[in-house]
């Protein structure tokens, strides 16, 4: 694989507004060919809008931005050449089955009837959803839906794949699923776009973390580095009665660095090993013979990097973007 | 990998005439796959019709007379008409419903003609709709109803039911479009069709309304659809205004004026708004 002299995603200002909304707000970002680049903000924060841009289905109000070096506004046929959207609400067609959606994805990108039943029946294989290949999409599960839906979206292998949002409202298990068949495709080397509320998913999938809320950056760096700054993993460990939280206070005191937090009976330690500290830290406690209720790891949230960040949470907003005002 | 467009195998010819035409007849067929799968779409234009036959057939129509025709010879025509607005109400909803689904959204990402996308959308709404209509006038011919159609005439009527088909689907489009969710677009339907449909001398003369529903129903497009069909199959004819007195002409001229304000109108909208 070599670099591309082009980057997948350039873009500069951009910014939409609906109304008095400006749901992005100037907001510059640059993606690699060969990367993987997670947009991750909360709900509201504009990742869809952003998308949507890219994806030449809104209009930008201001900036400019191309895919592999065509403009989305003066060159639209070319970039949906280039990109594969997989949407939020999973964007199959409900009535037809699972294989139906995918031989019209590849019909419609040019495939002949025979050949569109070939590349099908090879996704079908590679994303494992032949279990489920002849049921209609409207009666299979959150996570079925998203397989099918990255398979419709890799008829063609794209020059940029931009997955929004694939992984919410799904159980952990589906996620996990998805995030391997995620992987599987950065393996082959596609160039991928990620909108996520979880730091988690951008952790485990991106080289490069974008952090935006109400429409601009907040932060951006590779995941390492955006932990270092929102801080580490920590193991808490809540104590069964007050008596209790003082003795472990002193106990764990001798051997980790804490942070005692009375109020909640816990005794938070820093745990930058992962499991490792986690197992360090229970193996004192068992030592102690001190009753607990609790012992976890605890990974930062999207809520930490905010607070660590920016100084407040993320601001609640609504789920959906409101419509656009016509002209 | 490779740079540049190469990755995406094929090259132009996406966009051109042939592929405008494949791509829409692709778009229509997964339209009619979900007839068979979700028959309750094809309810609305056929439940409903059925519904108000059985009522006026059988409830209310020993109280009408109209004279030099049996109720049941005056209904059909009326409810052939009145399906012919339904028709709008019905690909709405639908048309909304396909929006908020957001495999909308997919299609518009794809390398394709929009116009196609939007043209499937008209064209699978129209086959309901006429699958809606054969249903209604096998259901009515079974029941009694005995049009009295020349060959002209039958396909003078045919041609104008099209027409009309074609012209109400398309303003549905457009409103189903400009509504964004199904429960408003009903809620459309029940406040400007279904009073419009009910004016319309469909189950009762015009020329016995009070004034105000009277003047009305003189300007009612949907009565000029009644009019037209009572007209041809019936040899009934009706009067009171220009329309009335030709309905054939104004039922014509209505459809072509509604295709011409709604067909520009929605691909605007399409490809705008949504696109932004």
């Amino acid at each position: 694989m070599f670099n591309s002299p082009l980057p997948a995603i350039e873009a500069h200002g951009l910014t939409k507004r609906f109304g008095d909304f400006t749901a992005v707000d100037s907001l510059d970002l640059r993606v690699e060919t060969g990367t993987v680049v997670s947009l991750l903000g909360p709900n509201g924060a504009g990742k869809t809008t952003m998308v949507r841009m890219l994806a030449t289905l809104l209009r930008p109000d201001a900036g400019r931005a191309s895919i592999a070096g065509h403009d989305v506004v003066d060159e639209p046929d070319e970039v949906r050449r280039l990109i594969s959207l997989t949407g939020q609400f999973a964007a199959l067609d409900k009535n037809l089955t699972a294989r139906e959606n995918i031989v019209l994805m590849a019909r419609l990108r040019g495939r002949s009837a025979r050949a569109a039943r070939e590349v099908a029946d090879e996704l079908i294989e590679r994303f494992n959803v032949g279990e489920f290949r002849d049921r209609l999409v409207k009666n299979l599960s959150g996570g079925e839906r998203r397989r099918v839906d990255l398979a419709a979206g890799l008829i063609d292998r794209p020059h940029l794949l931009v997955l929004d949002e694939p992984t919410t409202g799904l159980d952990p298990r589906s996620r996990q699923v998805v995030w391997s068949t995620i992987r599987s495709l950065v393996a082959d080397g596609v160039t991928l776009l990620l909108t996520t509320q979880y730091l988690e998913e951008a952790d485990a999938l991106a080289d490069r973390i974008v952090l935006i809320d109400h429409g601009r950056e907040i932060a951006a760096g590779t995941p390492a580095q955006l932990k270092a700054q929102v801080g580490q993993q920590r193991v808490d460990v809540v104590a069964a009665d007050g008596a209790g939280f003082e003795r472990l206070t002193a106990r764990l005191a001798e051997r980790f660095a804490i942070t005692a937090l009375p109020e909640q009976r816990t005794v938070s330690i820093a745990a930058p090993d992962d499991v490792a500290d986690l197992r360090r830290v229970a193996a004192a406690v068992q030592d102690s013979g001190i009753e607990v209720d609790e012992i976890a790891l605890r990974r930062p949230t999207l809520d930490d990097a905010f607070i660590a960040l920016t100084g407040e949470p993320p601001e609640g907003v609504p789920d959906r973007e409101p419509e656009e005002v016509a002209a | 990998m490779s740079a540049g467009t190469s990755t995406t195998a094929p090259g132009r010819g996406f966009v051109g005439p042939v592929s405008y035409l494949r791509n829409t007849a692709l778009l229509t067929e997964r339209s009619l796959r979900a007839i068979p799968r979700v028959p309750e779409r094809l309810l609305d234009v056929t439940i409903q019709p059925i519904v108000f036959i059985l009522l006026f057939l059988y409830v209310f129509g020993s109280a009408i007379h109209i004279p030099g025709i049996s109720y049941k010879d005056y209904l059909f025509p009326g409810i052939i008409g009145q399906s012919l607005a339904f028709n709008a109400i019905g690909a709405g909803v639908a048309t909304a419903n396909d929006i908020t689904e957001g495999v909308v959204d997919r299609f518009r990402s794809l390398p394709i003609n929009r116009l196609s996308i939007i043209s499937a959308q008209v064209m699978g709404q129209f086959c309901e709709a006429l699958l809606g209509m054969v249903i209604v006038v096998v259901f009515g011919l079974l029941l009694g109803w005995t049009p009295h159609l020349t060959l002209v005439h039958a396909f003078e009527l045919g041609g104008l039911m099209l027409l009309a088909m074609l012209a109400f689907v398309w303003a549905g489009v457009l409103f189903g479009m400009l509504v964004r969710s199904p429960d408003a677009m009903q809620g459309i339907g029940f406040i400007v069709v279904f009073p419009l449909s009910f004016m319309a001398g469909t189950f009762v003369p015009i020329s016995g309304m009070a004034a105000v529903p009277r003047t009305i129903a003189q300007w009612d497009p949907i009565a000029a659809l009644v009019a037209s069909v009572r007209g041809l199959t019936q040899g009934v004819h009706s009067s009171g205004s220009w329309q009335l007195d030709h309905p054939e002409v104004a039922m014509a001229l209505w459809c072509l004026l509604i295709i011409a304000i709604c067909v520009p109108l929605a691909l605007r909208r399409f490809n705008n708004t949504l696109a932004g």
